[in-house]
């Protein structure tokens, strides 16, 4: 790309972007130095912004059935993702390979499942939960994360097969191999970075709902996110614990969207055409 | 080139790859969609025994909505808010795309910051703002206090309440307009610009006359993207006003919800559930028409 006249990194613009980015980050930054706070340095006035860091709250939220409401969302959030791929892959690399009518139309209903407000799915599966036996369960949380994360993996995958060759493939078969060995041995192979991507994808998708789980859980299947806040309304006014259990329930999502975006870059623009 | 050999075992082999899917689809999209559909033709509360079998007025529940005012103020609200921080979130996203367009390793470094409102948790946003509008320990209030200004408790004020939630939506989903808005800025061409300036245009002219013409359909679709996705807003109202005070902040999600799973009124929230779904439907059909109208142009 040509150097633009209009387009440099003067000092200035520099600057701008550094002032623009702390102040967008300040109310996300708020809520962390707050969790290393004691309950009495958080309503100190004016707020020390020099303090001795305390792991009070954490060690104290860890001790609690906050660490239990953790184990369901890492449970929940990793086997839909996983249930997700094994039904997706496939059924992705199917429709990036058929040109047939329904195509478009399947396209668009899986736009509408992503599109569809929660509460949508939530009063039916929260009846037939009720009839069955699954409400408050980590099976049930998985069969719902799995309905919004199978449209997305077909919806993300697509494309990753679409820039593969089919010459490629069809070169494989009129050597005799068949289609089920080209997929796995060929193809597979030339979208994990897709894959990967996919994957951080749908496991954020699930940890990050908050509905679902508000309705759908009680206290058994619990996870972190409703944990968070049912200490606002039985734990009381606990603002160091409250401040610290959102920063916990932050933490796997910003490592995870680090890696994603690496893999989102490179996976999308170099590595499936290469092969 | 292929032989009909060939071409059978692929066929059956993409069969058998969608297959699942598709039924796995259908029984947790699909039914459920039936099922609230059928739902919002009873009279079903929990509460009542055999009210979820009986269709003797089907459509009872869709002739109430229009007389009740809390559904009416509910869209009221809906448009409000929406219409609001959807336009917010483009203007600054765009400004934003337009700040960091430029080619720095330290820029490109500092973009992946400026993402974090958007991977958050929604719940854990809702926190954070919680935190900020909380009077006893909001630097909000530190910072007004020390200034003698004397601020309302915003998120139960009849002024702010909305106000309040639209700020941290904007704060949320500006990131993604800004993302989207980069991404499109980035496929213009240097020169077109270049040539402008040649020509002797100021950099307003060539921001209305070149980039804006070029980033126009990407702020289109954004913003419908946004649209779509903030009927879903419900973790900030949860939180941060509970709907309030009165209904003032209460949209068609967040009264659905309390319908359903406060009052049991289940048969009437699912005709309210069905009417935003077909409300979101429409607005999907429309982004899907303009991406194909925008490819037919390109």
């Amino acid at each position: 790309m040509s150097e633009s006249s209009l387009r440099k990194a003067t000092p200035g613009r520099l600057i701008a972007i550094t002032v623009t980015l702390l102040i967008l980050l300040s109310p996300f930054l708020w809520l962390l130095q707050m969790s290393f706070k004691t309950n009495d340095q958080i309503l100190q006035f004016p707020p020390p912004l020099i303090f001795t860091p305390t792991l009070e709250n954490y060690v104290s939220l860890w001790h609690s059935a906050f660490s239990a409401s953790f184990v369901n969302s890492l449970l929940s959030a990793s086997l839909s993702t996983a249930l997700a791929l094994l039904f997706g892959v496939p059924a992705a690399y199917a429709l990036s390979r058929w040109s047939g009518g329904g195509k478009h139309g399947l396209s668009f209903a899986i736009l509408v499942t992503r599109m569809a407000p929660p509460i949508a799915f939530t009063i039916p599966f929260f009846l037939f939960y009720r009839w069955i036996g699954l409400l408050d369960t980590i099976t049930g949380l998985v069969l719902v994360y799995t309905s919004f994360n199978l449209p997305l993996v077909i919806w993300m995958m697509q494309p990753f097969f679409d820039t593969i060759p089919v010459s490629l493939e069809e070169a494989a078969l009129v050597d005799g191999a068949r289609t089920r060995t080209v997929f796995t041995k060929i193809v597979l192979p030339m979208v994990t970075p897709g894959i990967a991507a996919t994957a951080i994808l749908c496991f954020l998708y699930a940890w990050n709902d908050f509905f679902f789980a508000l309705i759908l859980t009680r206290t058994n299947a619990r996870t972190a996110p409703v944990a968070v806040v049912n200490f606002m309304n039985y734990e009381g006014w606990e603002w160091g614990k409250i401040a610290a259990g959102g920063s916990l329930v932050m933490a796997p999502v910003l490592v995870f969207s680090l890696a994603v975006r690496r893999y989102l870059v490179s996976g999308l623009t170099a590595g499936a055409v290469k092969g | 080139m292929s032989g009909s050999g060939i071409d059978g075992e692929r066929r059956r082999f993409i069969a058998f790859a969608l297959t699942p899917s598709l039924i796995v689809l259908f029984a947790i999209a699909v039914l459920p969609a039936i099922y609230l559909v059928v739902t919002s033709l009873t009279p079903f509360q929990l509460t009542t025994p055999g009210s979820a079998t009986d269709f003797s007025e089907p459509f009872r529940n869709y002739g109430l909505l229009p007389g009740d005012p809390r559904f009416v103020n509910s869209l009221a609200v809906q448009a409000k808010l929406s219409i609001a921080s959807v336009l917010f979130q483009v203007l600054l996203g765009m400004g934003l795309a337009l700040l960091l367009n430029v080619p720095s390793r330290f820029v490109e470094f500092a973009r992946t910051f400026f993402l974090i409102p958007m991977v958050l948790p929604p719940i854990v946003v809702a926190v954070i703002w919680k935190l900020i509008y909380a009077p006893d320990i909001s630097p909000l209030y530190y910072a007004a206090q020390a200034l003698h200004i004397t601020l309302p408790a915003l998120t139960s004020s009849v002024d702010f309440a909305l106000t309040s939630i639209v700020i941290a939506d904007t704060w949320e989903w500006t990131p993604f307009t800004f993302l989207m808005v980069l991404a499109a800025l980035q496929t213009i061409p240097d020169e077109y610009s270049e040539a402008a300036l040649v020509d002797g245009a100021s950099k307003l002219q060539i921001f209305w006359y070149v980039t804006l013409p070029f980033i126009t359909p990407i702020l289109v679709i954004s913003g419908m993207f946004r649209l779509i996705d903030s009927v879903k807003a419900f973790p900030l109202i949860f939180l941060l006003t509970g709907g309030g005070p009165g209904t003032l902040t209460e949209v068609t999600n967040y009264y659905a919800y309390l319908l359903a799973f406060d009052t049991n009124e289940i048969g009437y929230s699912s005709a309210v559930t069905v009417v935003m779904l077909l409300l979101v439907c429409g607005i999907s059909l429309g982004l899907v028409w303009m991406g194909r109208r925008r490819e037919a142009l390109a």
